[in-house]
């Protein structure tokens, strides 16, 4: 397996002189094409600090990212946008839904963007849609959803470009425990059935347990890497 | 274009779901501002073309033909005077004679010849009384008495300025007699000639030449003024409803009549004034809804900032899963634009389809006018395209500021 994202040395601090803060200390990491990781840590850990340099929201203070072959560090603000369109998919841990569109038009948005017609966006978005279990949930605006639901058309949003990596921030905090095991369980099936590459931040060890790998963090730095399946 | 699109539907969807209330009162701003636009230099402008309208109607009509230079009177009026016959374009015409007088009253009640003589210097208008009523409806301006019989003589119509107990109204401006009504003997001197008359009737027109004027028989005029060649000062010629006063003045002058008179559409003859005015009140009222546009434009402002920053959050995701900014940026645009346009189509709805037509029906009664809404529809059009593209620059601004800030620090909420 060959890395799709590979991390060197990744510092990120906050603030200057005496008030800065130091929340990542030098984080090497990469994960293989089609692979499942988990970032765990206690609060202030930098699990999610982590998780915005990797998926390019956030830019270290140091350090490289490259993604595939792609060297991100140096790209313009307009060209990190353009890469998280093409290449990258974001599940947040409060759905990030847009409250005025129905579900479908949530789900089309990446789509149109990527300069699909209203027609095949509405197509593709309603078959990802029920490949998440919505059926008929089309035209249902967030506020009509539950929790669990919402957060599956997040899912839905973030897969129907076929990203080469889906990041996760805590996607299951503000779901119960039978949504979010819904959820979960819905990652781990990408991940088997079509080898999408996951990256996740959790702190709840439960549903960490699908994934192949487990990172560690303590105070910014990685501390154990634990590995649950090939 | 995938960015426009997306930027009208994110732009659309917000308005759709908005608050009707909020909605509502952000159109209701909008049609206020633009009423404020078109209606407060219109009511301006209003109150001198109500002035111009009526000047036009009661004094100057659409054409005027008045002495050459260099000649005290029109000459050949008799042969002109039967030429307008012959023009079906010409609807009503007056021929008037003008010169000045010295009007007195109340002098047979005058017992102690040391006190002051009770008289006024007038401007006097030789009329015949029958084609001065039909161009400027004279008898409908009679607020006491009645109009001249165009058989009697002897019989004189005062303008209410010439008398005290109406003029005063205006403090001391005009040279008036008093306790002057309809029935009363008056004595008119020109020169060295003096003649009595009776007063018809008083007449009472915001228009001054009406208003500050007496009228007497022609026959009577010329030969108080020894103006035995009948030639005019002044005819006045209103026009039929589809005839055209430029059109006719170049048949006049085609004809030969400029060899008599100087041939003036009223456009051309109006005093200059009335034009001055005019421009000042429309600058003055285009000043006054500058101040709409500017309060709009920062209540726009304000509102769209509002509603971007409470959407922060939704932008930073946007933005994070890959949605062009500019896409954003167009959906507050798109929104600014709908309720400048909102606004804007129902106050032109109120403006055309109600306010000009009552304002003609009720017109708003100032001392030298009767104002009406004048709102031409390519002012009122530049009017709008000033408030719309200020308005969408009210709505790209703030969008602008919240959308440029930091992805991620929009998405956690930070500063």
């Amino acid at each position: 397996m060959s890395a799709i994202i590979q991390a060197t040395n990744i510092h990120r601090r906050f603030g200057e002189g005496a008030l800065e803060t130091h929340v990542l200390k030098g984080i090497d990491f990469s994960a293989d094409e089609g692979e499942f990781v988990a970032i765990m840590g206690k609060s202030g850990a930098g699990k999610s600090t982590l998780m915005y340099q990797l998926s390019i929201l956030d830019e270290p203070s140091e350090g490289t990212v490259l993604i595939g072959d792609t060297e991100i560090s140096s790209f313009s603000e307009q060209d990190r946008t353009s890469f998280r369109l093409n290449t990258l998919g974001y599940i947040f841990q409060n759905y990030a839904l847009v409250p005025d569109l129905s579900a479908a038009e949530n789900v089309m948005l990446p789509l149109l963007m990527r300069g699909n017609s209203w027609a095949e966006a509405l197509e593709n978005a309603q078959k990802v849609i029920d490949s998440v279990g919505m059926e008929g949930k089309y035209n249902n605006l967030p506020a009509e959803l539950s929790g669990g639901e919402q957060q599956r058309i997040s899912v839905a949003r973030a897969i129907a470009g076929k990203p080469k990596i889906l990041f996760a921030d805590e996607p299951t905090a503000n779901l119960d425990s039978v949504s979010g095991q819904q959820v979960i369980d819905l990652m781990t099936k990408l991940n088997s059935d079509y080898g999408q590459t996951i990256i996740m931040v959790t702190h709840e060890r439960e549903y960490a347990m699908g994934c192949n790998r487990i990172i560690h963090l303590e105070d910014g730095l990685v501390v154990h890497e634990e590995r649950l399946r090939e | 274009m995938h960015i426009l699109r997306i930027g009208l539907l994110l732009g659309w969807r917000q308005i759709q779901r908005a608050n009707k209330w909020t909605t509502l009162l952000i159109i209701s701003v909008m049609m206020l501002t633009f009423l404020n636009l078109i209606a407060v230099s219109g009511i301006l402008v209003g109150l001198i073309t109500g002035a111009e309208i009526a000047v036009r109607e009661e004094a100057l009509g659409d054409l005027i033909l008045s002495e050459k230079s260099g000649e005290d009177h029109i000459l050949e009026t008799e042969t002109i005077r039967r030429e307008l016959a012959a023009y079906p374009e010409i609807q009503a015409y007056s021929v008037r004679f003008n010169g000045g007088g010295v009007l007195e009253a109340n002098y047979k009640e005058r017992r102690n010849l040391a006190a002051e003589r009770d008289t006024a210097s007038v401007q006097v208008t030789g009329i015949d009384p029958a084609l001065e009523d039909s161009m400027s409806n004279l008898s409908t301006y009679i607020i006491d008495g009645e109009y001249l019989d165009p058989n009697e003589e002897g019989y004189i119509l005062i303008g209410y300025y010439y008398l005290e107990e109406f003029a005063q109204q205006f403090g001391d401006i005009f040279d008036t007699v008093s306790g002057v009504s309809a029935g009363d003997t008056v004595r008119l001197t020109v020169g060295n000639v003096s003649k009595e008359f009776k007063v018809k009737g008083i007449v009472q027109s915001k228009v001054d030449q009406v208003s500050l004027n007496t009228y007497i028989p022609e026959r009577e005029f010329r030969r108080l003024f020894g103006r035995l060649d009948r030639n005019a000062d002044q005819i006045v010629i209103h026009m039929n409803e589809n005839g055209s006063e430029t059109e006719l003045k170049n048949i006049f002058i085609e004809n030969g009549f400029d060899d008599f008179a100087k041939i003036q559409t009223y456009d051309e003859g109006k005093p200059k004034f009335i034009t001055d005015i005019k421009n000042t009140f429309n600058t003055l009222g285009t000043f006054i809804g500058s101040i709409g546009i500017v309060v709009a434009s920062i209540t726009i402002f304000i509102i769209i900032f509002i509603n971007a920053i409470s959407r922060r959050q939704q932008i930073g995701i946007l933005k994070g899963i890959g949605i062009d900014r500019r896409a954003i940026e167009i959906a507050y645009v798109l929104q600014a634009a709908v309720y400048a346009l909102i606004g804007s189509g129902l106050g032109a709805l109120l403006t055309y389809g109600f306010l000009i037509g009552y304002f003609e029906a009720n017109p708003i009664k100032f001392p030298f006018s009767d104002g009406i809404l004048v709102a031409p529809p390519e002012e009122t059009f530049i009017r709008f395209v000033v408030l719309f593209a200020v308005t969408l620059i009210a709505g790209f601004l703030p969008a602008w500021l919240i959308v440029k800030q930091n992805t991620l620090n929009s998405i956690l909420g930070r500063k």
